[in-house]
């Protein structure tokens, strides 16, 4: 027990401690960094009432969701795709893993950057290179067109990400024992049927990982989003996140700015947390054993 | 047995912590001056580009009173309000502090972290009311910092590329907009215009619109209750910006800020309309560039049919009430006020000087100031409209970005600001 006392202190001071206090910071009025009055549940009245924050954190919810569910089919399907090829293939698997792993090491608000200056209309190579070969009406104004903003954003995402769900899906496939895969094949069972009966189900403890590894991730995303479209989140908001507008509320909000955002964060905080835990149960149920 | 310790271990370190850390405990004590001996003024400030050009400005003036030591001691922009908020509360803070212009000032005058100035720095009374707006609190409509610098807002010209096309400064909208057909027809972006950063368009809208909804009246009629931001010459104003879209880079709604300033910078956009600020930086950027500036003359259907200029004060110098040495802190300011500060600012920083009778060198500024004196114009969201939480300026950035896109029309795009603004403005009687 006296092992744990260490990291418990740590992890106090580091976690437990700031999420204390932004709970009690949302209850109370401020000026500035002067704490005001006990308000109670007002700071959270106020952002769940007072326009415009009131319909921005619906949007930004939204697209919050609209991302996970994006990066869930693109990311994490093609990780799972490419880790199947790899598997399969066993040459060069390394080599790729590394390749597909590498923007790990690069912060997402370089990544953000980066892809900004790819995208530029005016400047950036990508429309450039479409104009070149011909594809003029191809070229797009890619982070400034509302609808197409937030799918560029989950592309640019998945870049970076990919190698998450290959890593994870190429060791479970590794662990599936080869017996079960020949026997199916021995009783007749095409590809198809092979995946979907025998190796996806055996996959479910790493599909659960990775799905709330993604939510998390989602939810919580701020960098990419404010490199790519800045803190509003570009043209129209199509980009707004919820850690975007947590952003805009606690700089540049009001005198009552460490109120407020306290209020927005904790929100987050259940949300993300009541969610994963959710998934976590969800997908477990759907797990089977050896 | 073992997880009740646990837990109790766990919860005694729990709230050493937070004992530890609560916030709330004041920190420092007050230091004494001796009246009568040597005083070191503390100036604080947001710009830590200027440090050079502060020390050369205070030299002049500790020359003239001996014994006086002036330090600007600046901090990182994005932090400085909040430093500035906790350092006004406790005597180790400034003597004197730069100061945010408009909504940003209120908190600061009305915690009654300020002295005001009215009574004490007679030179104010040389200042125009609006410029002393810039430094005046809501509250009590006093006084309480000397405005150091006015940004105006202009659309920035490529002179090569006008005299290269045969074009002039135009004096009325016609001219201005066959100019920049004339332009596309060549092959050049007439207008650097940028979207992706959307707090760019409330600018771009007052200075395209600023005629269209006459600028100071209307603003007044607002200030007063009696106008809004829904009334039809302010929504016909966003329509008025929004034609000068087909000048735009075909794809602007994707041009962030760096890129049109790239653009301009480069030659390959003949204008860029932006505050005063941005002259240096394109000067930087390439010094070969031939810069001037001119307004939107009077719009189609203009309620006012001078070529207004828009321009706001950038912030001011005010005292602490917590300063030890209130009096050389009065002195410091009140020379602030004067035309030797104003013209070695100036000098020194490449800015607009609000002191009467300033003019700046170099001849881009000096086209500004002198435009600006005849017809000012005011950025009404920003300065007048955005004290309270959500503020006009924010609520436009955005909506006008909506209005960009087709999202929605120009009233609707009022009715939102006004929607927002409602929630906390009081008309002043």
């Amino acid at each position: 027990m006296a092992f744990c006392l260490p990291g418990a202190g740590l992890y106090s001071a580091m976690v437990i401690y700031p999420l204390l206090t932004a709970l009690v910071y949302g209850f109370f009025a401020w000026e500035g960094t002067t704490r005001g009055p006990f308000v109670g549940v007002g700071n959270y009245l106020e952002v769940l009432t007072r326009y415009p924050i009131s319909s921005e954190l619906g949007a930004a919810l939204l697209h919050n969701v609209l991302f996970f569910v994006g990066t869930m089919a693109i990311q994490n399907t093609i990780g799972l795709g490419l880790a199947l090829i790899l598997h399969r293939n066993p040459r060069g698997k390394r080599f790729f893993q590394t390749l597909f792993s590498m923007p790990f090491l690069i912060s997402p608000l370089i990544v953000g950057y980066l892809w900004s200056l790819l995208l530029s209309p005016t400047f950036g190579p990508v429309n450039a290179a479409l104009k070149a070969v011909s594809l003029e009406s191809w070229a797009q104004p890619w982070l400034g067109e509302p609808d197409l903003a937030l799918p560029v954003l989950i592309l640019v995402n998945a870049w970076q990400w990919i190698g998450g769900p290959l890593l994870i899906f190429g060791a479970a496939l590794g662990g599936i024992p080869q017996s079960l895969e020949e026997a199916a094949q021995i009783d007749g069972a095409r590809p198809w049927t092979l995946f979907w009966r025998i190796r996806f189900p055996l996959l479910m403890p790493a599909v659960g990982v990775i799905t709330v590894l993604t939510f998390i991730g989602c939810f919580n995303v701020f960098d990419l989003v404010y490199a790519l479209g800045g803190t509003s989140g570009g043209p129209g908001g199509s980009m707004d996140v919820l850690g975007l507008l947590y952003y805009r509320t606690a700089f540049r909000g009001g005198s009552n700015a460490i109120g407020e955002s306290s209020a927005v964060a904790m929100l987050m905080f259940v949300l993300i947390f009541g969610v994963a835990l959710l998934l976590e149960r969800l997908l477990r149920r759907r797990e089977v054993q050896l | 047995m073992g997880t009740r310790w646990t837990k109790a271990a766990a919860m005694a370190v729990l709230l050493g912590v937070v004992a530890a850390c609560s916030p709330g405990t004041a920190g420092g004590s007050g230091s004494t001056e001796d009246q009568g001996g040597p005083v070191t003024l503390k100036v604080w400030g947001w710009r830590q580009e200027d440090v050079a050009a502060y020390k050369k400005i205070f030299k002049l003036y500790e020359d003239k009173h001996p014994g006086v030591t002036v330090e600007y001691v600046p901090y990182k922009n994005t932090e400085y309000d909040t430093i500035l908020k906790t350092g006004l509360t406790g005597t180790n803070g400034p003597d004197v502090a730069q100061l945010r212009s408009y909504g940003l000032l209120q908190p600061l005058a009305a915690a009654g972290s300020l002295v005001e100035l009215d009574s004490t720095v007679p030179e104010l009374k040389e200042f125009s009311s609006d410029v002393l707006d810039g430094a005046r609190s809501d509250r009590d409509q006093k006084v309480y910092g000397v405005p150091f610098a006015i940004q105006t807002m202009h659309v920035i010209y490529n002179k090569d590329i006008y005299a290269k096309h045969g074009l002039s400064v135009p004096t009325t909208w016609a001219e201005m907009t066959a100019g920049f057909d004339k332009l596309k027809a060549a092959g050049v972006v007439p207008v650097a215009a940028t979207v992706t950063d959307t707090w760019m368009l409330p600018i771009q809208q007052e200075i395209f619109g600023a005629t269209r909804y006459g600028g100071i009246e209307q603003r007044d009629r607002m200030l007063r209750g009696e106008g809004k931001f829904t009334d039809e010459a302010w929504v016909a104003s966003i329509g008025t910006w929004l034609s000068t879209k087909p000048y735009w880079e075909p794809q602007a709604t994707g041009v962030g800020y760096d890129d049109a300033k790239a653009q301009f910078a480069s030659g390959k956009a003949a204008t860029f309309p932006g505050g005063v600020w941005e002259v240096a930086g394109f000067k930087t950027a390439n010094p070969q560039l031939n810069i001037g500036v001119f307004n939107a003359p009077p719009a189609p259907d203009a309620v006012s049919q001078k070529t207004l200029v828009p321009g706001f004060v950038d912030g001011s110098f005010g005292v602490s009430s917590k300063t030890s040495n209130q009096a050389a802190a009065l002195e410091l300011v009140r020379w602030m006020a004067g035309a030797e500060f104003g013209q070695a600012f100036t000098d020194e920083l490449q800015q607009i000087s609000p002191v009467p009778g300033v003019t700046p060198k170099g001849e881009v500024l000096a086209q500004a100031v002198k435009d600006y004196a005849a017809n000012p114009s005011p950025y009404l969201t920003y300065a007048y409209f955005s004290a309270g939480t959500p503020g006009a300026w924010d609520l436009a950035s955005k909506e006008l970005s909506n209005a960009v896109l087709g999202k929605v029309t120009p009233a609707q795009a009022a009715a939102s600001i006004q929607r927002g603004v409602d929630q906390w403005f009081k008309p002043k009687s």
